[in-house]
């Protein structure tokens, strides 16, 4: 508290309101001290209030920066991340495929385009839909995630995702990682690693790419980087045609 | 009169030995001994009949907070449960929780309930990445 009454002190330029607004959004408050030493509070303590949707979380992808090796590195990063990638049994359809690497070609101009496809984190996703036991879900903050607790493996969602987003685990697992519990019989897709999100960190894959191809971060926040992108740039949506109103935007496509 | 009168005396003295015994459990992990030795457990679960009891209820209630509303603190972690909870083997290692002899499954065989927690949950603590 004391450090926040001096930053608030420090900087007058901002109001109290706009200062803990701000160090609650991206967690890192930096306060400058008068010297011209520079203090960093890393709120690294786990919110105790949920979600809201004042935010949303997305991620753009520019096609035109991301090269086949920097999707290779998402790809690996989301696997050490999340643990995916290394069923033995499983053959074929049945692995695992949480984030996929895939070309499109313009049919009249043979132009190819690499992509790196993950879920979409629609705002109207048709796997909640369809989902029979509510297991398949999306947080306030636009997040769609599989409850696995209430997960029945009844596969609807992967019928009725267009993405092709979600995986079935088809064997018994052992030595998950700590964050992301995968078990035999649940459907599984990308989290947007939302456990990283929740402490203010970036999701695996966007870490791992060192350009600016990708961008991630709060749609609804004028401030963001990806909001101002988006603002500038000509983006599209992976079959906008469905209406979905995806949170992972493509721009170069 | 007075055998009944003995008998009704040996039980109800069983049932206070019961009682100062089931402070103690068979395996309690070890940093949960620790914690326990250091006199601090009373501060993580302040009533053990509570916790004993109510635990599968707290889980439920928890997971969903954690998954659905996205607050994770120690307190709503299952993480923080098997961290306290597990033991290590004479090699170091962590022994899953759920094994036999180890914390969840000492009173879980006891009672008959099964647990699947662990299908998918990592029943040791964290993984050296």
């Amino acid at each position: 508290m004391n450090k926040r009454q001096t930053a608030v002190q420090m900087d007058k330029n901002l109001n109290r309101r706009e200062f803990i607004k701000t160090t609650a959004a991206t967690t890192a408050g930096v306060a400058t001290i008068a010297s011209g030493i520079t203090l960093t509070t890393y709120a690294n303590v786990a919110s105790e209030n949920p979600v809201t949707n004042e935010k949303r979380w997305g991620m753009l992808i520019d096609t035109n920066k991301l090269t086949e090796t920097d999707i290779d590195d998402m790809i690996d990063a989301c696997q050490e991340e999340q643990g995916w990638g290394s069923e033995i049994l499983s053959t074929g359809d049945q692995k695992s495929g949480w984030i996929k690497k895939i070309k499109v070609k313009d049919t009249a101009t043979d132009r190819i385009s690499n992509l790196a496809l993950m879920c979409q984190h629609c705002e109207e996703p048709p796997c909640v839909d369809v989902c029979p036991t509510n297991a398949s879900m999306k947080r306030e903050d636009g997040i769609v995630l599989v409850d696995k607790h209430l997960c029945i493996g009844c596969r609807y969602c992967m019928m009725a995702c267009p993405y092709d987003a979600r995986s079935f685990v088809h064997e018994e697992l052992t030595d998950q990682r700590e964050h992301m519990p995968r078990g035999k019989g649940t459907v599984e897709s990308c989290t947007m690693c939302v456990h990283k999100v929740d402490k203010g960190e970036q999701p695996a894959c966007v870490e791992a790419v060192d350009s600016d191809a990708v961008i991630f971060g709060d749609l609804y926040d004028s401030n963001s980087k990806i909001n101002q992108t988006l603002k500038k740039i000509q983006s599209a949506q992976i079959r906008a045609d469905l209406n979905l109103n995806t949170a992972v935007r493509y721009s170069g496509i | 009169m007075n055998r009944w009168l003995m008998v009704l005396f040996s039980l109800m003295t069983t049932t206070v030995f019961a009682h100062t015994d089931s402070d103690s459990h068979a395996n309690l992990g070890d940093r949960a001994t620790e914690l326990k030795e250091a006199g601090e457990s009373k501060n993580i679960h302040p009533d053990l009949t509570e916790i004993r009891i109510m635990h599968p209820d707290f889980m439920m209630h928890k997971r969903d907070k954690t998954l659905r509303q996205g607050v994770r603190t120690k307190r709503n972690s299952l993480k923080a449960c098997v961290n306290c909870h597990s033991s290590t083997d004479k090699n170091d290692e962590y022994i899953p929780i759920n094994q036999q002899g180890q914390f969840c499954s000492t009173c879980h065989q006891k009672v008959g309930t099964s647990l699947d927690c662990f299908s998918c949950h990592r029943s040791t603590p964290k993984e050296d990445l």
